[in-house]
Parts: C-alpha cells; sequence; structure tokens
C-alpha cells in the first residue's frame, strides 16, 4: 500500500461520517426504530472504511510542505516542513479503527435495543467519542492532538453522565473537574514544545530537537515532558488518576464501557508513542513512564481483588490492564512497543467480551454484585463459557491473544534487563484470573439462593433499572457478538502474526524513525 | 528449631489480630489476597531500584519487609488512599507532577 498520498480521501470521512450521524441522531432524538437504522449503517460503513482503506496522509488546508531549498512539495515522502495539519493513516491506525468500528457497531445495536429514553443524544454521544479517539490516534500535528484529547474527555465524561443515574453524574462531573487541569498541562507542554522548535507539526518539531542543539532550552523540554506526562496520565486513566476512572468506567453501562475503555487505550497509546517519540532521549524519561505503568498495573489489580460486583471488578481491570500496555511503549525497544500494542488490541477484544457478558448478567433482574445474583450458568450456559473465555484471554491463559501479548511483554522485560517488570506483568496476570474468577464463580457457578428479584444491586447502585426491563431475556444479538470477539480472540491467539503484522511497523518507525508518524 | 517456631507464632498472632470474625467470605478472602499481592508488589518495586543502585535496593527492600509487618494491613490503607475524592486525587496527582518534574530535571 502506498504511504505517501497526501489527499486519503478516507482520513476526512473518519471525522466526518460520525458528525454528520451525531447530528442525524440528535435531532431524531426518540425515534428509536430509525435511529437504529441510521446508527448501524453509519457504524458499519465506518468499519468497511477501516477495513479496505489504503495507507498515507490527509494534509488539511491543502497547503504544500516547504522543501529546505525553498521550494513547495505535496509529495509526503519528500521532507518537507509542514504548514498544514496533517492526519496519518497506517497499519497501527488500521487495526485500531478497525476494531473500534466493529465495537461501533455492537454498542450501538446495544443501546439502540436496551435504552428506552433519550436513546438519540446517547448514541451521539458515542459516535463523537468515536471520532476523537480516531482523530487522536491519526494525528500529526500539536494542534488536533490537543482538541482530541479535550474533546474526547468532554465526551467520555458525556456518555457516562448520559448513563442517568446520579453516581455516573458525579463520576462524570468529577473527571471533568480533573480536564480542566490535564487539557490546560497539555496546552502548556505544546506551547513550549511549540516556542523550542517553532513547529506545530509533530515531525518537524522532532527533526528540530533531533538535529539543533537545544543545550540551553532543554529545561524547558523537561518540563513540557512532565506537563506532557500529566495530560497522558489523565487521557488514560493511570495511577494517579485511576480511582476517576474507574469510577467512570463502573459507572457507566457497559456497553458504554466498551467504547469508553477502547478510546482510553486509543489515546494512551497514540499519545505514549508521540511522547516517546518526542522526549525518548531525555534521560529518565522512559524511567518515570515505566514507573507510572508499573504502579497503574499493581494499583488497579489489587483494588479488583477486593471489589464484590463484577462491573467494579472489570472497572480496575482496565485500568490494570492500561498499564500494561503503556509498560510495553514505555520499554521504548521494538520489541516492548510490539508488545504494547498488541497488548492494546487484544486488552480492547477480550476486556470487550467480558463487559459485554456483564451486560448480559444485568438482564437477569439482580445487578451484577456477587451478593445478589448466582447460577447464571445453569440459565445461560453459553453466556458462563463465554465469559470464561474473556477471563483466560485477560488472565494470558494460552491459546488466547492475552497469552501471546503478555509473552512479548515479558520477553522484552528481559531483554531490558528487568525481570523484575517481568515478573509484575506475571503477578497482573495470575491476579487478574483470581480477581475474574472471584465474581465469576459466585455470579455464574454458585447456585442462586436468593429468594426475591431485586431490580438493581443497592452496592453498585446504578443503571440498571433504567436500561432493562428486570428478567427479561438476554437478546439473541448478544450472543452473536460475543462468538465474533471470540472468534477474534482465539484467531489472534493462535496467529497473532495477523495483528503484529500491523503493529511491527510502527514499532520499528519509533525506535529506529521517530520523526516518520 | 525453638526459636524459628517461636518467630513463626509470633508473626501469625500478629497478623491473626487483623482478621476477626468469618474469614472465608468472598469480600474477607479478597482482602487477604490483596493483602499479600500488595505485601508482594511493594517488595518487587523496592527491589527495582536496583537499577540505579544495588545498596540502595538492598536497603529498601529490607525496609519494605519492614514496613509491610510494622504497617500491616497495607490493603487499608491502599484502598483509602485510592478513594475518589477530589482533594486526596488532587494531591496525588502534585505529587506525582513533582516527582516526574524533580526526576528528570536531577538527569541533566
Amino acid at each position: 500500500m502506498s504511504a505517501v498520498a497526501t489527499n486519503l480521501w478516507t482520513i476526512p470521512l473518519f471525522v466526518i461520517i460520525p458528525i454528520i450521524t451525531a447530528i442525524l441522531l440528535n435531532l431524531l432524538y426518540n425515534k428509536s426504530r430509525t435511529i437504529k437504522v441510521i446508527a448501524i449503517a453509519s457504524s458499519i460503513v465506518l468499519f468497511v472504511l477501516a477495513l479496505i482503506s489504503p495507507y498515507g496522509f490527509q494534509w488539511f488546508t491543502g497547503q504544500p510542505g516547504v522543501t529546505p531549498g525553498g521550494t513547495y512539495t505535496f509529495d509526503a515522502s519528500i521532507f518537507s516542513y509542514r504548514l498544514s495539519l496533517e492526519y496519518y493513516f497506517g497499519g497501527l491506525q488500521q487495526i485500531l479503527i478497525t476494531i473500534m468500528s466493529l465495537l461501533l457497531v455492537f454498542v450501538v445495536f446495544l443501546s439502540a435495543s436496551s435504552l428506552r429514553k433519550n436513546i438519540g443524544p446517547y448514541i451521539a454521544l458515542i459516535f463523537l467519542l468515536f471520532m476523537s479517539s480516531a482523530i487522536i490516534i491519526m494525528v500529526n500535528d500539536f494542534y488536533h492532538l490537543w482538541i482530541g484529547v479535550e474533546m474526547g474527555s468532554l465526551l467520555l465524561a458525556g456518555v457516562v453522565a448520559a448513563s442517568g443515574e446520579s453516581i455516573s453524574q458525579k463520576a462524570a462531573l468529577k473527571y471533568t473537574f480533573f480536564s480542566a487541569l490535564s487539557g490546560a498541562g497539555m496546552a502548556i507542554a505544546l506551547a513550549m514544545i511549540l516556542g523550542v522548535t517553532g513547529y506545530s507539526n509533530i515531525t518537524n518539531a522532532i527533526q528540530y530537537i533531533m538535529s539543533d542543539n537545544l543545550s540551553s532550552l532543554s529545561g524547558v523540554l523537561y518540563i513540557a515532558f512532565g506537563f506532557f506526562v500529566l495530560s497522558w496520565i489523565y487521557a488514560g486513566g493511570l495511577a494517579p488518576i485511576h480511582p476517576l476512572k474507574s469510577d467512570v468506567y463502573g459507572s457507566a453501562f457497559p456497553h458504554a464501557t466498551v467504547m469508553l475503555q477502547t478510546q482510553s487505550k486509543l489515546m494512551i497509546v497514540a499519545m505514549g508513542l508521540i511522547i516517546l517519540r518526542l522526549f525518548g532521549t531525555l534521560p529518565f524519561a522512559r524511567e518515570v513512564m515505566l514507573s507510572v505503568s508499573v504502579l497503574t498495573m499493581i494499583m488497579g489489580v489489587t483494588m479488583a481483588l477486593i471489589q464484590t460486583d463484577l462491573r467494579w471488578t472489570l472497572a480496575y481491570l482496565v485500568v490494570a490492564h492500561s498499564g500494561l500496555v503503556t509498560l510495553g511503549i514505555s520499554l521504548g525497544t521494538v520489541q516492548g512497543i510490539t508488545g504494547g500494542l498488541f497488548q492494546a488490541v487484544n486488552d480492547i477484544v477480550y476486556m470487550s467480551v467480558l463487559l459485554i457478558c456483564c451486560e448480559a448478567v444485568m438482564y437477569f433482574g439482580k445487578g451484577t454484585s456477587i451478593k445478589t445474583v448466582g447460577g447464571i450458568a445453569k440459565r445461560a450456559p453459553w453466556l458462563a463459557l463465554a465469559v470464561v473465555i474473556g477471563a483466560f484471554a485477560a488472565s494470558g491463559v494460552p491459546p488466547f491473544n492475552g497469552f501471546q501479548s503478555e509473552i512479548i511483554l515479558i520477553q522484552a522485560s528481559l531483554s531490558s534487563g528487568l525481570p523484575e517488570v517481568a515478573a509484575i506483568v506475571l503477578m497482573v496476570s495470575v491476579t487478574t484470573f483470581i480477581a475474574l474468577f472471584k465474581p465469576i464463580y459466585n455470579i455464574f457457578l454458585k447456585p442462586d439462593n436468593s429468594p426475591i428479584a431485586m431490580e438493581g444491586d443497592a452496592g453498585a447502585g446504578i443503571a440498571t433499572m433504567a436500561m432493562v426491563q428486570p428478567t427479561s431475556p438476554v437478546p439473541k444479538s448478544i450472543y452473536l457478538f460475543l462468538a465474533i470477539l471470540i472468534a477474534i480472540i482465539i484467531v489472534l491467539g493462535v496467529y497473532p502474526q495477523l495483528a503484529l503484522g500491523f503493529v511491527q511497523d510502527t514499532a520499528i518507525k519509533v525506535v529506529y524513525f521517530p520523526w516518520v508518524p | 528449631m525453638g526459636s524459628i517456631e517461636s518467630l513463626y507464632d509470633k508473626i501469625k498472632n500478629f497478623t491473626a489480630q487483623f482478621f476477626g470474625g468469618k474469614g472465608f467470605s468472598s469480600t474477607m478472602t479478597g482482602y487477604t489476597t490483596a493483602e499479600l499481592q500488595a505485601s508482594v508488589f511493594l517488595l518487587v518495586l523496592a527491589s527495582l531500584f536496583r537499577i540505579f543502585s544495588v545498596p540502595l535496593g538492598i536497603i529498601l527492600v529490607i525496609a519494605a519487609i519492614a514496613g509491610v509487618i510494622v504497617f500491616a494491613p497495607l490493603i487499608v490503607t491502599l484502598e483509602r488512599e485510592n478513594e475518589s475524592d477530589l482533594n486526596r486525587v488532587l494531591f496525588w496527582v502534585v505529587i506525582y507532577f513533582a516527582i516526574i518534574i524533580a526526576v528528570t530535571m536531577w538527569g541533566r
């Protein structure tokens, strides 16, 4: 595939189609049948676009690049100072956007089937969330990066608040408070980089930093790094922001959390790679990123162990596994980055299986707490099988996909001379297994002894009632979506090369040619 | 052997006082497992500092062992510090930011 097209036609469509769909859905408001048709059609179009799109650049505003000789060019393969806002669509972008658009189809279908009011605005927010994620993963200029992160944070809060319960609105509000701090931090970081280098294009800024003597200004870069990492921590829900992020995951509808966790993974990948490309040569930059990753994993799994509700267990595990993704990126080696990116792909898929299973449990009308629900395996054996496979994949059990990426991360840690980090990755896998099998045993395998069917779990106190009628049958579509996702888990577990082919190029470029997007 | 048994008994009695009541409920087993995990994580983290200096790593591991015994149960503190109060999160964000900047600037 060619990577030099400067006006790749598919790139603007990933932004425009979700916006137009969101406007239409908002206007239709509660006309559920029409909303369902438009939303599903639109998400399928996005999925097909991601699947068939060639690779290339999009230079918005149509300005050409200026070569060092003073001539102009529209050819992205020729070195030039790029005045326009730049997006890039390559292998990494393709696999992540394809998976996200596939999940968008499922989430749109599930929300249109289960919600009873405000369907239009709610699904519109989900489409805009997709758009912000697509922007962040494709962007190669600071302006759009900042805009994408800001929009993503606010839209995330919007989706959570739209769950309609006080606990979710509180979580959304708390998260939004911090977006002011983090957004400002990122703006300061970008302003500093812009001030030092004079370029808003990330490629040009990296080239300037690498080729010019910045010794008198390096202090500015260090401060910019600090602010950038702060913003990365916020966007990805890494430690110490993880309590807010887990609140957000736990208090949204599980199907919404599928999109929220996917968006977070895309954000930490995109921003993590930019930090590595820009600041990878600064002393202790990778160590700082590694420390944040390790603490996130430890906090996430430890807190997951003490939860008594499947939703909250998953909320903390999503946080912990974000740490696995950032760990790989932080190692800064080709193997480490490949493992981190592959882990992001796998994590999105197996966490989606677990979250959709969690949503299905809510259809039995007793919430998702281990104290109120039990005996689901007898009533829904296929659901029990799906949740067990999801748990095995998340715990890194072969032949599922989690095993393949976690083994790469362990090998990368050992190759980097960090056996302690490898031990922590191993412990996170084992602890994930323990943390997941406590609710799985209680909810699916243990006989149901409670005589009264409750509508919502008092412990979680969330959106069960607003979403589905108590004890309504689990929709057949949930089983279909689970079957597709489990097929992906098994295929990637048996043939990891299918995904590795998409992410390895990015890892090589980040390490050896950091200026190339 | 007597001295080993007495140390074992001492630690067993010391840790047992934190776990009153029914010790095998789902919640209790979760907390116990998390306590053990947190302790091991802390020790592994302390040992990571050997990448800066091996003696520093050894001292920190010994300090971590002492800390685990003295401050047990760790999970209660960890749970409290993981609450999502804005003040608490903001406090930790400021601490993290200060450490990140200090460490990076130190690397100059």
